[in-house]
C-alpha cells in the first residue's frame, strides 16, 4: 500500500544493446512496459538518427496497408479486428512481409485500375445508348425523311432544325452531340451562343436517370445535347468549348440505319463488359477477402516495429559501434523483469552476447509513477490534474480517496440523492467490461472513468442524508422522535411547577399561529436522537435557524481539521527528504497558528456543546463575541465561557503572534548561518532536485559519463550549479511570500471551508422547493382525479430531481469539493512540480485503423 | 463602412480571423529551415515536413518524390485552406477573396493564351495554372484571336471583365500584346482592388493600401526593368504603370524617362521607402537581387498585418506568407535534388 502513498524509488538504469539484439530487446521491453526512454540525440534531428531508414520502410509498409485498408472499406468486407495483439515480427520476417505486401499492393492496383478502366468502358457506352435514344427525338423529321441535304426538306416551322436556312447557304451541317453536367448546361449555352455569335443550334434535353461520372464516380444528373452547326471553322470552335465544359461527346450517326445498327453493337458490347466487369469484381473481392484476414496484425506488427525504431532512435552509439547504449527511468521494483527482458530478447534473437544493464547514480530528478488499480485511477487522476507530484512526496491520492467524497457528500447530503447515484455508479461498476461502456465517450465516458467516485460518493451523501434526516427533503422518523408535545400542556405538570413555566393551554393553543416547545420543561425533550437530527425540524419553522447554526460550526471544524491534516503531511514531507529543519522553522509555527486561532475556535464551539444545557442556554456567551474580544481586549469583562479564559487567550494570542516572525525569518537565517557555519551541506531551495546527497565518486562518475555522452552536459552544470549557488535575498522573498499566503490563506480557507454549509443549504433548499412546487400540489387533488394527475406529476418530479439535484448540483459540489482539496487542501504540503513517468509500452499503442479514412 | 470594425468585425468574420491566425502560426519557423537545409535527399525532406504542420500531406505520393510533386501538393494544401476561407465567407469578405483570385486569374489567362500561340497542349498547360486562380471558362480561352474575342466569348462573365476595358484592341494576339495585356489587366485589378480596399475604409484600407501600393510600384519598377531594350515606346511604358502606388505621379512620369537601370535608381533615390531597398542589391555574383530584395520587403509587410485585428488583410497576408513559403521550400528542395547547395540558404526567412 506504500506505492499509493509515495511515488516509486526510481533508479536511471544504462543499457548495453548488443546491435544485433537491440531490436529483440526492445520488443521484449515493449511487451512488458516497464522503462521510460530518455532521449540520448536530442540535439539530433529527426532525420538524421540512426534508424531513420528502418523507420521510413516502416511508414511505407503503413502506406501499404492504409491503401489495403480504403480498398477493403470500399468493397465493403468487413475487417476482422481481433483482440490477440502479436508481437513485432522477428527482423528476418519483415522483408518476407514487406514483399508480400508490395506484392499484393501491385496486384491490387493493377486489378483496381483494369477494373476502373473497364467500368469507365461501361459508363461511356451506357451514356452513348442514353444519348442515341434521346437524341432520335430531337430530330425526329430528320429520320423521316432523306438526310441528303440536296432534298428539299418540307417549310416545317415546329421542327426543332430548321433545315431551310442551311440549305440556301449550301454548307456542310456538322452534329456534335454527347453528355454534360446539368449544372454547366446554362454557362456552356450562353458561351456557345457568345462565341458562334448563334450560328448554332442546340437542344438538350434532361436524361431521367442519373449515371455516374467516369471521372470522379459520383453520381450526377446529366443533360444530352445535340448542337448542329456549319461550317468548319465553327465546329473546331464548338468542339474547344466541349472540351472545356468537360463534355462527354459521341459520335452522331447520320442515318437511321447507322442509328440502329450502333445501337445494337452497343447492347451486345454492353452485355459482354458486364460480364467481365463481374468476373473482375469477384477476382478483386478474393484477394481483398484474403488480405483482410491478415491485415489487422500486419497494422499491429508494423506499428510495434515503427515504435521500437524510434526508441532506438534515443539511444546513442559506443565507441565501438557494436552496442546501442541507452538510458531508461525504471522503478527499482522492476530491475528485476527489466532484467529478465532483456536476457529473454537475447536469447530470441540466438546471440552469443547478452544484452546487460547497470544503474547509474543521478541528480536528476526522476519521473513520478505512482501505481494505481482501477479503483484508485479516478483519485489519483483528480490529484494529476492539478500537478503531478514531485518525486517521491507525499501523494494526496491515498487521503482523497476518503476527504474527497466525504466533502462532496456534506454539501451534497441527502440519502435519497445519494441512494440514487450510488445505484447509478453501482450500475457503472457492475457492467464495467461490456465494451460499449468502455469505449463510450463524451460525457458517459466521464462518469465511466469516475464510476467509483460516484460510488463512495454516493455511498457517503447516504451517510451525511442521514444525518441530516434529509430524503428527497423530507425526514424520516426511524426510532422516534425525542420531543414529547404533550408535555407542553399544563394538565401533564403538578399545579407546583407550572408557575415558572410558559406551559401550553386549549386557550394559548387555539389563539397562537407559532408554538414553541421549552426543552427545559421536565418531559418535553426526552434526549437527543439516535442517528442525526430530531425528525421533529422538520415541521418547525425555525428550522433553518436551527440548521444553518449547526452546519456552520461543523463546517468550520471539518475544514481545520482538513487544513491541520495537510499541514502534518507537510512534517512527513520533510521527514523523508531529511530537512527536519523545515519542520522546528515551518511547520511547527504553521501549525502553532493555525490552531491557536481556528483550533480554538473549534475548542470553543465543542465546548459551548457540551457544557451549556437547555437549562442554562439562556447564560450561554456568543462565541462570535468571545472570539472577538480575544483580540481585542475589551475593558469590561465579560462572562466567558471558563474560568480563566482571559490568560489561557493571551497566551494562545501570544504564541500565535510569536510563530510569524519564527515562519518568516526561521527557515532563512537558518539557512544563512548553515552557510556560513558548514558550507559543505548542500541545500536545494525549492522542490526536492536534490534526493540523495552524492558521494564524490559518485559525482566525477556523472561528470565523465556527460563528457562521454556529449548530449547535456551544459544543462546538468547549469543545474549544479544552482544546486550550489546561495541567495539569501531571494530565499527571504520566497519564505516571506510563502508566510504571507500561509497566514492570509489560513484565514481567507477557514472561510472558504463554510461553501460546503452554503452548498448543503443551496442542496436542501432546492429539493424542498421541488417538493413544494410539485408533489405537494400533486398530492394536493382530491383522490378521482389525483391518480391521474399524480402520474404526470411524479414524472416531473423524477426528471427534474436528476437533471437538476442530481446532475446539476451534483456537478456543482464536485467542483467545490475539488477546489477544496487543490485550493485549501494541497497547498499545504503538496509541490506537484513532477512528469509523470511514461513507459514504453505496446499496450499504449492505439489499435485502431485511423479514422480520418472512414 | 462604419468605421466600427472592432464592434461588427467579429459578428461575420471573427470564425475565419481566428482560423486564419491559426494557420499562420504553422507557418515554418527558423529551427524548421535550419533544420530543411541540412537535409540530404528530399525524403528526409519529406520526413521532416512531417513533423510541421503540412503533416503527411506527401504520404500517398509513391516514389520518388520530385520536387513538383512537393510543389504540387503543397499548392493543394493551400488551396484547401483557402477555398475553406472562401466557402465559409460573408460580403465584404467574399468580395475580398474574389480580389484575390483575381491576380491568378490574370495569370492563367496570359499563361493558357501565350501557351496556345506556342502550340502547346491545354492538358499541359492546365497542370502548370495556378489552382486558386482556376474558373471553368479557363480552358477555352484558347478560341479566341484577340482580345476583344476573348472578352466577349470567355472573359465577359468572369470576375476579370471589369478589368478588361482598357484593354480592348482588334490587335492579335502575340508575344509582345501578350504582355502588353497581362501587365494593363494588373494595372486595372489593382487600382480596382485598391480602391476596393479604400473605400471599405477602417483597418483593412490602413493594412491593404500600403501593401498594395508597394505591389503597384513593384510593378512599376518591374515593367520599367524588364522593357529596357525592348520595342515598347516609352508612352506605352508609362500607360501600363498602375498608377495607385506612391510613385504616382511624378515618380512614375520620371521612371517612365529612365533608359538603364542607373537613371531608374536616381528615380528611387527621391522615394525613402525604395531606396533602402535599391541599396540593398547586390551587383553582379554576390548580393541579392532586386527580385529577392522584393520579396523580403513584402514579407516584412505581410507580417507585419498580423499586428492588427478585424481586417480582412489577414487573409491576403497569409496566402502571400504561405506562398513565400512555399517558394522557399520548392528552392530548398530544387538546391537539394540538383545537388546544388552553394545558395541553398538564400531562401527568404519570414519571421
Amino acid at each position: 500500500m506504500g506505492s499509493l502513498f509515495r511515488s516509486e524509488p526510481m533508479c536511471l538504469a544504462q543499457l548495453f544493446l548488443q546491435s544485433g539484439t537491440a531490436y529483440e530487446c526492445l520488443s521484449a521491453l515493449g511487451e512488458k512496459g516497464l522503462v521510460q526512454f530518455r532521449d540520448l540525440n536530442q540535439n539530433v534531428s529527426s532525420f538524421q538518427r540512426k534508424f531513420v531508414g528502418e523507420v521510413k520502410r516502416c511508414e511505407e509498409l503503413e502506406r501499404i496497408l492504409a491503401y489495403l485498408v480504403q480498398e477493403i472499406h470500399r468493397a465493403d468486407i468487413p475487417l476482422p479486428e481481433g483482440e490477440t495483439s502479436p508481437p513485432a515480427p522477428p527482423l528476418k520476417q519483415v522483408l518476407e512481409m514487406q514483399e508480400q505486401l508490395q506484392k499484393l499492393e501491385v496486384e491490387l492496383r493493377e486489378v483496381t485500375r483494369n477494373k476502373e478502366k473497364l467500368r469507365k468502358n461501361l459508363l461511356e457506352l451506357i451514356e452513348y445508348t442514353h444519348m442515341l435514344r434521346v437524341t432520335k427525338t430531337f430530330v425526329r423529321r430528320n429520320v423521316e425523311f432523306e438526310p441528303t441535304y440536296e432534298e428539299f426538306p418540307a417549310l416545317d416551322s415546329d421542327s426543332l432544325l430548321d433545315y431551310s436556312s442551311m440549305q440556301r447557304l449550301g454548307a456542310k451541317l456538322g452534329f456534335v452531340s454527347g453528355l454534360i453536367h446539368q449544372g454547366k448546361v446554362e454557362a456552356f449555352e450562353r458561351m456557345l451562343w457568345r462565341v458562334c455569335k448563334g450560328y448554332t443550334i442546340m437542344t438538350y434535353a434532361e436524361l431521367d436517370e442519373s449515371l455516374e461520372d467516369p471521372e470522379t464516380g459520383e453520381v450526377i444528373k446529366w443533360h444530352v445535347f445535340l448542337i448542329s452547326f456549319w461550317g468548319e471553322q465553327i465546329g473546331h470552335k464548338v468542339k474547344k468549348i466541349c472540351d472545356c465544359y468537360h463534355c462527354h461527346i459521341y459520335p452522331y450517326p447520320s442515318t437511321a440505319e447507322e442509328r440502329r445498327e450502333i445501337q445494337e453493337g452497343l447492347s451486345t458490347r454492353i452485355q459482354d463488359l458486364y460480364t467481365v466487369l463481374h468476373k473482375t469484381e469477384d477476382y478483386l473481392r478474393q484477394v481483398l477477402c484474403k488480405a483482410a484476414e491478415s491485415v489487422y496484425s500486419r497494422a499491429v506488427q508494423v506499428k510495434k516495429m515503427k515504435a521500437i525504431y524510434h526508441m532506438l532512435n534515443m539511444c546513442s552509439l559506443d565507441v565501438t559501434n557494436k552496442c546501442l547504449i541507452a538510458e531508461v527511468w525504471c522503478p527499482e521494483a522492476d530491475l528485476q523483469g527489466l532484467r529478465r527482458a532483456l536476457e529473454d530478447g537475447s536469447r530470441e534473437s540466438g546471440a552469443t552476447i547478452t544484452s546487460f544493464m547497470n544503474t547509474i547514480p543521478t541528480t536528476e530528478t526522476p519521473p513520478t509513477l505512482i501505481r494505481t488499480n482501477k479503483f484508485t485511477e479516478g483519485f489519483q487522476n483528480i490529484v494529476d490534474a492539478y500537478g503531478v507530484g514531485s518525486y517521491r512526496e507525499v501523494n494526496p491520492a491515498l487521503f482523497s480517496i476518503i476527504t474527497f467524497p466525504f466533502l462532496f457528500a456534506v454539501m451534497f447530503g441527502d440519502f435519497g440523492h445519494g441512494f440514487v447515484m450510488f445505484l447509478f455508479a453501482l450500475l457503472l461498476v457492475m457492467n464495467e467490461n461490456h465494451p460499449r461502456l468502455s469505449q463510450s465517450q463524451e460525457i458517459l465516458g466521464m462518469f465511466f472513468n469516475g464510476r467509483y467516485i460516484l460510488l463512495l460518493m454516493g455511498l457517503f451523501s447516504v451517510y451525511t442524508g442521514l444525518i441530516y434526516n434529509d430524503c428527497f427533503s423530507k425526514s424520516v422518523n426511524l426510532f422516534g422522535s425525542g420531543w414529547n408535545v404533550s408535555a407542553m400542556y399544563s394538565a401533564s405538570h403538578a399545579p407546583a411547577e407550572r408557575g415558572k413555566m410558559a406551559l401550553w393551554n386549549d386557550s394559548v393553543v387555539r389563539r397562537s399561529r407559532v408554538l414553541q416547545l421549552d426543552p427545559s420543561v421536565p418531559g418535553v425533550f426526552q434526549g437527543p436522537y439516535p442517528l442525526g437530527i430530531d425528525p421533529i425540524w422538520n415541521l418547525a419553522t425555525n428550522r433553518l435557524t436551527f440548521l444553518n447554526s449547526f452546519k456552520m460550526k461543523m463546517s468550520v471544524i471539518l475544514g481545520i481539521i482538513h487544513m491541520t491534516f495537510g499541514v502534518v503531511l507537510g512534517i512527513f514531507n520533510h521527514l523523508h527528504f531529511r530537512k527536519k529543519f523545515n519542520i522546528y522553522l515551518v511547520s511547527v509555527p504553521e501549525l502553532l497558528f493555525l490552531l491557536c486561532m481556528f483550533g480554538y475556535l473549534v475548542f470553543m464551539v465543542i465546548y459551548k456543546w457540551l457544557v451549556y444545557s437547555a437549562e442554562t442556554s439562556r447564560a450561554a456567551p456568543s462565541i462570535l463575541i468571545e472570539f472577538i474580544n480575544m483580540f481585542l481586549f475589551p475593558t469590561t469583562a465579560t462572562s466567558g465561557l471558563y474560568a480563566g479564559q482571559e490568560h489561557v487567550q493571551r497566551l494562545l494570542l501570544a504564541v500565535t503572534a510569536l510563530s510569524v516572525p519564527v515562519l518568516f525569518l526561521g527557515k532563512p537565517l537558518f539557512l544563512l548561518w548553515l552557510h556560513n557555519g558548514r558550507s559543505c551541506f548542500g541545500v536545494s531551495r525549492s522542490g526536492y532536485t536534490l534526493v540523495r546527497k552524492d558521494s564524490e565518486e559518485e559525482v566525477s562518475l556523472m561528470g565523465s559519463q556527460d563528457i562521454e555522452e556529449g548530449s547535456t552536459p551544459l544543462e546538468d552544470g547549469c543545474r549544479e550549479v544552482t544546486c550550489e549557488e546561495f541567495n539569501f535575498g531571494e530565499i527571504l522573498m520566497t519564505q516571506v511570500i510563502h508566510s504571507i499566503e500561509y497566514c492570509l490563506g489560513c484565514i481567507s480557507n477557514t472561510a472558504s471551508y463554510l461553501r460546503l454549509w452554503a452548498l448543503s443549504l443551496a442542496h436542501a433548499q432546492l429539493s424542498d422547493v421541488l417538493w413544494a412546487m410539485l408533489m405537494r400540489v400533486g398530492l394536493r387533488v382530491d383522490k378521482t382525479y389525483g391518480v391521474l394527475l399524480l402520474l404526470p406529476v411524479m414524472a416531473l418530479f423524477a426528471v427534474l430531481t436528476i437533471f437538476i439535484l442530481l446532475v446539476m448540483e451534483g456537478l456543482s459540489a464536485f467542483l467545490h469539493a475539488i477546489r477544496l482539496h487543490w485550493v485549501e487542501f494541497q497547498n499545504k504540503f503538496y509541490v506537484g512540480a513532477g512528469t509523470k513517468f511514461v513507459p514504453f509500452s505496446f499496450r499504449r499503442l492505439s489499435w485502431k485503423f485511423s479514422d480520418d479514412r472512414a | 463602412m462604419l468605421g466600427s470594425a472592432e464592434l461588427c468585425f467579429n459578428v461575420d468574420h471573427g470564425y475565419l480571423e481566428g482560423l486564419v491566425r491559426g494557420c499562420k502560426a504553422g507557418l515554418l519557423t527558423q529551427q524548421d529551415y535550419l533544420n530543411l537545409v541540412q537535409c540530404e535527399t528530399l525524403e528526409d525532406l519529406k520526413v521532416h515536413l512531417q513533423t510541421t504542420d503540412y503533416g503527411n500531406f506527401l504520404a500517398n505520393q509513391t516514389n520518388p518524390l520530385t520536387v513538383s510533386k512537393i510543389d504540387t501538393e503543397m499548392r493543394r494544401k493551400l488551396c484547401g485552406e483557402f477555398e475553406y476561407f472562401r466557402n465559409h465567407s460573408l460580403e465584404p469578405l467574399s468580395t475580398f477573396f474574389t480580389y484575390m483570385t483575381c491576380g491568378y486569374m490574370i495569370d492563367n489567362v496570359i499563361l493558357l493564351v501565350s501557351g496556345a500561340l506556342q502550340k502547346k497542349s491545354v492538358r499541359d498547360l492546365l497542370g502548370r495554372c495556378h489552382p486558386l486562380g482556376r474558373f471553368s471558362e479557363m480552358e477555352a480561352v484558347n478560341i479566341a484571336d484577340t482580345p476583344s474575342d476573348l472578352f466577349h466569348a470567355v472573359l465577359v462573365e468572369t470576375p476579370l471583365a471589369p478589368f478588361f476595358q482598357d484593354c480592348m484592341s482588334e490587335n492579335t494576339l502575340d508575344e509582345l500584346n501578350i504582355e502588353v495585356l497581362r501587365n494593363k489587366l494588373y494595372k486595372s485589378y489593382l487600382e480596382a482592388f485598391y480602391n476596393f480596399c479604400k473605400d471599405h475604409g477602417d483597418v483593412t484600407a490602413e493594412i491593404m493600401c500600403p501593401i498594395l501600393e508597394f505591389e503597384a510600384d513593384r510593378r512599376a519598377f518591374i515593367i520599367t526593368l524588364n522593357s529596357f531594350g525592348t520595342e515598347l515606346s516609352k508612352d506605352a511604358r508609362e500607360a501600363l504603370y498602375p498608377t495607385c502606388g506612391q510613385l504616382y505621379p511624378e515618380g512614375l512620369r520620371l521612371l517612365a524617362q529612365a533608359e538603364d537601370f542607373e537613371q531608374m535608381k536616381r528615380v528611387v533615390d527621391h522615394y525613402g521607402v525604395y531606396k533602402p531597398l535599391f541599396e540593398a542589391v547586390g551587383d553582379g555574383s554576390g548580393g541579392k537581387s532586386l527580385e529577392d530584395v522584393f520579396y523580403e520587403h513584402e514579407v516584412k509587410m505581410n507580417v507585419l498585418a498580423f499586428t492588427r485585428q478585424f481586417h480582412c488583410g489577414v487573409f491576403y497576408a497569409y496566402t502571400k506568407l504561405r506562398e513565400q513559403e512555399m517558394r522557399n521550400i520548392v528552392w530548398i528542395a530544387e538546391c537539394i535534388s540538383q545537388r546544388h547547395r552553394t545558395k541553398i540558404n538564400s531562401y527568404i526567412p519570414i519571421p
